[in-house]
C-alpha cells in the first residue's frame, strides 16, 4: 500500500520523515508533552510495581540484577554481530549465521530489559522524570529498536557482498553507538539523584 | 519469453529493495553517528570544564 504511494524508496522516505518528526518534536512540542506526562509518572509510583520497588529493596535489587544481565546479553549480541560485520571477530563463521543468531539473543535481551526496566522505573518514577539523562535513554532505546528492526535487519537480509561496504560499516558502527548510548545513559541514571 | 520477463522484473524489484535499504541505512546511520559525536563531545567538554572549575 505504502510502496504504491511512495514509490520504490518507501523505506528511505519514511526514515527521513521519522528523523524530521523527531527533530521537530524535540524543538517544539517536547516541553508541552513533558508537562502533560507528569501525572502518568505519579500514577506509576502508586502501582503494585511502584510500591514493591519502593518498599522492598531486595525485590528492586533482584530485578535490577536481571536488568543488568540482560543489558550484558544485549551488549554481547551487538558486539559479536557488529564485530563480525566489521571483520574484527568470528571471521571463520558465516556473517549471516552470526547476524541471525545474535538477532535472536538481542530480541530476548530486549524483552527482559524492557519488562524489568518498567518495574524499576515504577519504583523511582518521579526521580527519573526529572532526570534529563532518562529521556536521552528513552530516545536512544526507541532509536535503537527502530534502527535494528526497520533499518539494520532488512539491510542485512541481503548478502554483505551485495551491499556498499561503506554503508555496511556505517550501519555496524551506528548500531554499536546507539546501544552504547542506551547502556551508558542507563548506568548514568543509576549514579544520578 | 514471459519467464524471462518475470525474472527481469524480480531482479529489478530486488535491486530497488536493496537500494532503498542501503539509502535508508545510510541516512539513519549518518544521523546516529553525527548525534552521538556531538552528544559525547558536549559531555566530555562539560566534564573538562567542571574539572577546571574544581582543580584549576
Amino acid at each position: 500500500m505504502l510502496t504504491s504511494i511512495l514509490g520504490p524508496y518507501t523505506r528511505t522516505i519514511l526514515t527521513g520523515v521519522i528523523i524530521w518528526i523527531t527533530i521537530v518534536f524535540c524543538f517544539t512540542l517536547m516541553s508541552n508533552a513533558y508537562v502533560g506526562i507528569f501525572p502518568f509518572f505519579e500514577w506509576m509510583e502508586t502501582t503494585w510495581f511502584g510500591i514493591i520497588g519502593k518498599t522492598w529493596g531486595a525485590a528492586f535489587a533482584f530485578v535490577q540484577t536481571i536488568h543488568l544481565l540482560s543489558l550484558a546479553l544485549l551488549g554481547g549480541a551487538v558486539l559479536a554481530a557488529e564485530g563480525r560485520i566489521l571483520g574484527l571477530l568470528l571471521t571463520d563463521v558465516s556473517a549471516q549465521i552470526v547476524i541471525e543468531r545474535c538477532h535472536v539473543l538481542l530480541v530476548w535481551a530486549l524483552v527482559l530489559l524492557i519488562s524489568t526496566g518498567v518495574f524499576m522505573a515504577c519504583g523511582v518514577a518521579l526521580k527519573v522524570y526529572y532526570l534529563p539523562v532518562f529521556w536521552y535513554k528513552m530516545l536512544a532505546l526507541g532509536t535503537g529498536i527502530l534502527f535494528h528492526f526497520y533499518i539494520r535487519k532488512p539491510l542485512f537480509r541481503f548478502d554483505l557482498q551485495q551491499i556498499n561496504p561503506i554503508v555496511v560499516k556505517m550501519t555496524a558502527i551506528a548500531s554499536i553507538l546507539v546501544w552504547f548510548m542506551v547502556a551508558a545513559t542507563g548506568r548514568w541514571i543509576g549514579f544520578s539523584g | 519469453m514471459t519467464e524471462s520477463k518475470n525474472t527481469d522484473y524480480q531482479e529489478q524489484t530486488e535491486d530497488e529493495h536493496l537500494k532503498d535499504s542501503q539509502n535508508s541505512a545510510f541516512l539513519a546511520a549518518a544521523t546516529i553517528i553525527l548525534f552521538s559525536g556531538v552528544y559525547w563531545a558536549i559531555q566530555i567538554e562539560s566534564v573538562k570544564e567542571l574539572l577546571i572549575l574544581a582543580y584549576g
